[in-house]
């Protein structure tokens, strides 16, 4: 059997059982629920902290009808965060590497941000593709392209999350093959592509903090726009 | 969004007044209006009768 480097994106199953539902309930595992105790201990504070400041910090911009979205946001933001990072550990599967799942979280919530502008302000949310100050021959031509780029965010906001994760793993693959490869033959080689990979890794590790908030953040934005 | 007029110190005229790119129902008018002409043209190449090219017959 021939292992190609791509096998570590294909879904796992179990005897039938696709396992992808499993790794996507493990954040809600590994999450602490809070207690009702007065005072909790260090880790549930320090959650407690992180998601009010960065729910506080994300619905800065938006207006009061904006702010139901807070719980969704927040919440995505946490499972995001915590599945890319699980993801960098060896052996496991990582699932916002499956551009369907990365979709099925893109496309509704960006239709559901144009459906909230099309229906409270219609005017606003159509007067927003066009350009303040357009030069009148340039009126249709940005028009067409505005629309464009509004119907392409959804599928940047998938793609972003997907691309950037699976370049990860696979370099890291790949680097990590390299070293175990030289090691035997060139073992100096080996050490600096040793290093390489550690970089690298940390590079993956704020890569999959920063592509979680990115794609939360965009969402905010597209909401604060139709809000 | 900083650095915007609302559209309230220009004083449009006619045709201006409802297709400008200044305020936001005169954005609003443009988009649609680009809309329709996108649709009016689709729909005229769409229900325009195709031309009946005569067999040719054989010399």
């Amino acid at each position: 059997m021939i292992l190609s480097f791509f096998d570590q994106f294909m879904s796992p199953t179990h005897l039938g059982i696709p396992l992808i539902a499993l790794a996507l309930s493990l954040p809600w595992v590994l999450i602490p629920t809070p207690t009702n105790r007065w005072l909790n201990n260090r880790l549930l504070t320090l959650q407690g902290w992180f998601i009010n400041r960065f729910t506080q910090q994300l619905m800065l911009p938006i207006n009061l009808g904006g702010h139901k979205w807070a719980v969704l946001l927040t919440a995505l933001m946490l499972l995001l965060i915590t599945l890319n990072l699980l993801g960098l550990l060896p052996y496991t599967f990582t699932p916002t590497t499956q551009l369907s799942l990365n979709m099925g979280f893109a496309v509704p919530l960006w239709l559901a941000t144009v459906i909230i502008g099309m229906r409270n302000q219609p005017t606003a949310a159509l007067g927003h593709l066009l350009p303040e100050g357009t030069p009148v021959p340039l009126i249709p031509v940005l028009i067409v392209i505005e629309t464009i780029s509004l119907f392409i965010r959804p599928l940047a906001l998938g793609v972003r999350l997907t691309a950037n994760l699976t370049a990860g793993h696979l370099l890291i693959q790949l680097i990590a093959t390299a070293a175990f490869v030289l090691l035997p033959m060139m073992p100096t080689v080996a050490i600096l592509t040793s290093t390489v990979l550690f970089l690298l890794t940390l590079l993956e590790v704020a890569v999959a903090m920063i592509q979680a908030y990115v794609f939360v953040l965009l969402l905010s934005l597209y909401l604060q726009e139709n809000v | 969004m900083a650095g915007h007029d609302a559209g309230s110190q220009h004083q449009f005229t006619g045709f201006q007044k409802y297709f400008n790119a200044y305020t936001i129902t005169g954005r609003r008018n443009c988009v649609l209006a680009t809309y329709a002409s996108i649709a009016a043209i689709v729909l005229f190449f769409k229900l325009k009768p195709k031309k009946q090219t005569p067999a040719i017959t054989a010399k």
